[in-house]
């Protein structure tokens, strides 16, 4: 009697302690800030941060009369947010394994699967991968890596993949050419 | 206790607006005079040292400015010729902690290890928005807040850094034409 009374007392508990872990298995937003240190060895830093309030603003502005906007206004309708951090170091080996790991060890949690991993000496390193809830893509993160690069491009939200190209250069988001790393990829 | 709860409230009163009002330009104004320990410049004076932001009044009555910015909702602070020395990354951190609750934090860059630094942040201010452009050099800074149209808005979505530059640039550089 005893033992289930404690069980009883400690079950919610642990349900407690449990809840953030699983929530966050199914959460798309990466933390990046394990990356911030590398501002003060970067010779150009940027930030990115466009959250479900900017999102909604975005799809609101974008028209409907353009063809190419209204595939983007499609595209971030349903977005909950973009994070992008990029740096670009003056010299090679500023940023370390272990700095890609903290990023890395997120995209191999529970959901995600890695859709492209392309390993290029000349054009840096390519690699996308997806959150899915079910049968649908709940998020995506883009790590590239070059020598003295560096940029995790995060989006949180149902992204359509045959649209994603158009979200270069827009909202922030770099030119990545996943699009044609893809294709070299097959 | 009465007097206690009451000592609360008025702190809990008091210090809301200072988060959530216009005075947040003037905050930020100050945080950037108190952690590089600068001082700014106000248009009025600059206007009479006939310095090259002296113009920045004019401008922003019919410049470029006024074009991205809504009439009237131009605020300007400039540092001119002054050392901006500091722990960058304290700085944003600061700046980031400072803003975080009313401002949404959209684009921020450091080029040329913290040489020049770049914040923009976006508050919703009705059907239109605030935007909030720091710019920090080696000598010089500005902060300017404008509130811009959707329109406009769109535009700085599109491209983050050239209307944020554009705003800036907008109210600060001389007009030779």
């Amino acid at each position: 009697m005893k033992t289930l009374s404690r069980m009883k007392l400690t079950m919610p508990l642990i349900l407690l302690l449990a809840l953030p872990i699983l929530a966050r298995a199914q959460d798309a937003r990466l933390q990046l800030s394990s990356l911030d240190h590398l501002a003060a060895k970067a010779n150009q830093t940027v930030d990115v941060n466009v959250d479900e309030r900017l999102m909604k603003a975005a799809a609101k502005l974008l028209s409907d009369k353009d063809a190419d906007e209204r595939d983007v206004k499609k595209l971030v309708e349903g977005l909950k947010g973009i994070y992008v951090r990029s740096f670009e170091f003056d010299n090679a080996g500023e940023y370390t394994t272990a700095d890609m790991e903290t990023i890395r060890t997120q995209v191999r949690g529970p959901g995600w699967t890695r859709l492209v991993n392309v390993i290029s000496k000349k054009e840096g390193n390519v690699e996308v991968y997806l959150l899915f809830n079910g049968e649908q893509v709940g998020g995506l993160a883009v790590l590239y890596t070059e020598e003295k690069e560096l940029t995790v491009v995060n989006i949180v939200g149902p992204v359509d993949l045959e649209k994603l190209a158009k979200l270069e250069g827009q909202l922030g988001v770099p030119e990545l050419e996943i699009e044609k790393k893809k294709n070299n990829e097959k | 206790m009465k007097t206690m709860s009451a000592i609360v409230l008025a702190l809990l009163v008091f210090s809301i607006p200072v988060h959530a009002g216009d005075d947040d330009f003037k905050s930020v104004v100050k945080m950037i005079e108190q952690f590089y320990r600068v001082k700014h410049q106000g248009i009025p004076f600059l206007a009479k040292a006939g310095m090259k932001v002296g113009t920045t009044a004019a401008r922003i009555k019919g410049g470029e400015a006024k074009r991205i910015a809504e009439a009237g909702s131009v605020k300007l602070a400039v540092f001119e010729d002054q050392a901006f020395n500091g722990d960058f990354m304290k700085f944003r951190t600061s700046l980031n902690g400072a803003l975080n609750e009313t401002w949404m934090p959209f684009v921020q860059t450091i080029s040329g290890k913290s040489v020049e630094q770049n914040y923009i942040y976006l508050r919703n201010a009705g059907d239109k928005y605030d935007v909030l452009v720091i710019t920090i050099e080696e000598r010089d800074a500005t902060v300017v807040q404008v509130t811009v149209s959707a329109k406009n808005l769109a535009l700085l979505l599109k491209d983050p850094e050239g209307t944020g530059k554009s705003i800036t640039e907008g109210a600060t550089i001389n007009d030779q034409e």
